[in-house]
């Protein structure tokens, strides 16, 4: 089944590659959509079995699958409006790229092998850096350096820890680095190695989580990407180095080492929210100011999963409702480039006024994204907080609040000018209100469903989020 | 042999850490490739001789030999041959490179296994930090493109402890060292250098403003 994924995407390719034909690009595009979709139903009817030797159809693969897919759709839709005044040369190196990028997350998450998993998280850079060069100017080109070199960096420094584990276990004859088989024979190991595997794992994986230490790769690429592509390394590229983390991290967690793991993930959670506060009390930027909004919840996430496997399924909630809302508010900042031709705060501003619809889904984007009820983070990040306190960690559960504080009042007034403010510095003029109403619908769409997780979750999504965090 | 080899690996990498000349860089950075290259035939001697040949050939043809030439063609297309005079003096960057030494010996020494891999491990893991050093502590593009090759040699040298156990993990070292070298230096060659010809990373800084 995956063998036939992956044969209909290389032609699909080959036909974007041959046919430069708008028009044609847009069929294959879609032909693709289908072939992701149908992939992910076959998951869903297929639990629990292998492919290809290296590919596992699990819990936590169907999960990131299926929210893969949705913001694959959106994304593609939102692209055809944005890319409508694009060369076609260009219209069809940003489809290719973004196919080979669905297609790498979609093979990194069904991987069940560390170095497989360590190759496609490779290969999405190579796609990623193509989409952010989509406009050729200066700035995407700081951008596209920045984030090569970042991550070229990360997957070295990840590979180091991928060569750490294996020094570790080659007194297993014939040892194998799947998670599963990792996991039967990873006991014994001295803890050392598996102490130092994990930290490089970690530095090298937070190039596509946007964690701290190495988060500055995705910012400067979220700064410069079409919004659409911001939305898609916001979401969907998160999700795929969690995902790629989160099995090393079950496999280690069977270990002695599992305490000491947790307490070097609250750490990193507390120094990215903390980084996130910094930037928030001075944010210029709007599309940056977005970019800190996923270090500071990727924080959060942290801390929730180093809490331990009851705060876990806080964790997995967060990035799924994440996902549903950051994308809704990237696509929304499209709208507002081409009203005002800037995502510079200073220059921008009394967007309310200018584009009601727009502004409306800018309004409740932010209130949701700030964990502000009915947002669908508000009940797994008032979980973290309770188990902080509970646990008696108070030091913790203060500090966070207090960073978390600046970032609510640092975001909320730059939201408030935006969107009710005349701008500050007044050399730009505004165009007449630019919406279009399947962009709004989806935006909608997608804000409401991370409005209804916070009233409702479905036993399926509750039973999926349970199966995903047990352990190998 | 093995032990001498990684000897000299380990001088080339003081040298490096106080160089202050563009083509020194780049000459160590070939001696490099060719140390790595001694030590792939030594310590994969007995893999069999289809895989021993690509990595063989790996590291002569592309880390002895393609990687400097692209990087001697970077520095006469640019015009900029030292290190930024801001740049960390040589002897401070030795002092940071000795402790990273220290730091790799205190960490090695508490690892189990057989001297010689601990030894791969140790100079490893050395070059890891002479790289991260190099990238932060100057302020030239140029300098950072060598930093990431010298990680990039730290984790071959690395992949090469565990050969003989696993050939697929030296394989894929193999894959990162192809793809991201030329990814890295191609955009170099092609537009960074170009467009930032003065190659201070104090130019690319309009993403934050």
């Amino acid at each position: 089944m995956l063998l036939i994924y992956f044969g209909i995407t290389i032609l699909l390719l080959t036909g974007m590659l041959l046919f430069r034909r708008r028009k044609v690009i847009t069929i294959l595009m879609l032909a693709f959509l289908l072939n992701q979709s149908g992939l992910t139903a076959i998951i869903w009817l297929n639990p629990g079995i292998v492919q290809m030797k290296y590919f596992v159809f699990d819990p936590l693969a169907s999960l990131f699958l299926s929210l893969l897919t949705v913001i694959s759709f959106t994304t593609v839709i939102h692209g055809l409006i944005n890319l409508r005044s694009d060369s076609t040369r260009r219209y069809q190196y940003y489809q290719m790229a973004l196919t080979g990028l669905i297609a790498s997350i979609t093979a990194a998450t069904l991987a069940n092998h560390l170095t497989v998993v360590w190759i496609f998280v490779e290969a999405t850079t190579l796609c990623v850096s193509v989409l952010i060069y989509h406009e050729k100017n200066r700035l995407t080109l700081e951008a596209v350096w920045k984030y090569i070199f970042v991550c070229s960096v990360g997957i070295a420094i990840a590979y180091f820890g991928i060569l750490f584990l294996g020094l570790g276990l080659r007194e297993n004859a014939g040892f194998d680095l799947t998670f599963r088989e990792m996991a039967l024979i990873l006991g014994d190991t001295n803890p050392l190695y598996l102490k130092i595997a994990f930290l490089f794992v970690l530095v090298g994986y937070s190039t596509k989580i946007e964690l701290f230490p190495m988060h500055t790769a995705g910012v400067d690429a979220n700064s410069v990407a079409q919004p659409q592509v911001s939305a898609f390394i916001s979401t969907a590229m998160v999700n795929l180095g969690f995902v790629a983390f989160y099995r090393v991290y079950l496999v280690f967690s069977q270990t002695q080492i599992a305490g000491w793991m947790n307490h070097i993930l609250i750490l990193t959670g507390i120094l990215s929210i903390l980084t996130a506060a910094g930037y928030m009390l001075k944010a210029r930027h709007a599309k940056r100011m977005f970019a800190y909004s996923t270090l500071e919840i990727m924080g959060l996430m942290a801390i929730a999963l180093g809490f331990g496997p009851s705060a876990h399924p806080a964790a997995l909630m967060i990035l799924i409702v994440h996902t549903l809302i950051k994308s809704g508010l990237f696509y929304q900042l499209s709208q507002f480039f081409r009203t005002w031709h800037s995502y510079k705060i200073k220059e921008t501003g009394n967007y309310f006024a200018l584009n009601p619809h727009g502004g409306l889904v800018l309004m409740a984007g932010s209130m949701l994204i700030l964990a502000i009820p009915p947002s669908g983070l508000f009940l797994p990040e008032w979980m973290v907080f309770v188990s902080l306190a509970g646990a008696g960690q108070w030091l913790v559960l203060c500090t966070v609040l207090a960073l978390l504080g600046f970032i609510v009042y640092g975001f909320s007034t730059r939201m408030l000018h935006l969107l009710f403010s005349r701008p500050i510095e007044g050399r730009l003029e505004a165009s007449e209100n630019q919406t279009n109403w399947y962009e709004i619908t989806i935006q909608w769409v997608l804000l409401a469903v991370a409005s209804l997780l916070c009233f409702y979750q479905p036993p399926f999504l509750l039973a999926l989020i349970h199966a995903a965090i047990q352990p190998f | 042999m093995e032990i001498i080899l990684l000897v000299v690996f380990a001088f080339s990498l003081f040298y490096l850490s106080m160089a202050e000349r563009f083509r020194t860089y780049t000459a160590l950075i070939a001696l490099q490739g060719l140390l790595l290259f001694g030590l792939a035939c030594f310590r994969l001697r007995e893999m069999n001789v289809a895989n021993l040949v690509f990595l063989v050939t790996e590291t002569l043809l592309f880390k002895a030999i393609a990687v400097p030439f692209l990087m001697y063609r970077i520095l006469n297309r640019i015009q900029v041959n030292r290190v930024h005079p801001d740049a960390l003096p040589g002897f401070y960057a030795l002092l940071l490179t000795m402790a990273g030494l220290l730091l790799s010996i205190f960490i090695t020494r508490r690892l189990d296994g057989q001297l010689i891999e601990r030894t791969f491990m140790l100079i490893a893991m050395l070059a890891l930090f002479t790289g991260v050093i190099l990238i932060i502590t100057h302020r030239r593009i140029f300098s950072h493109l060598v930093g990431f090759l010298v990680i990039e040699n730290a984790v071959f040298l690395f992949s090469l402890a565990v050969g003989m156990d696993a050939p697929y993990l030296v394989n894929i070292g193999v894959l990162l060292d192809i793809v991201v070298s030329i990814l890295i230096l191609g955009l170099f060659m092609g537009r960074i250098g170009t467009r930032y010809s003065d190659m201070e990373t104090d130019n690319l800084a309009d993403l934050k403003h």
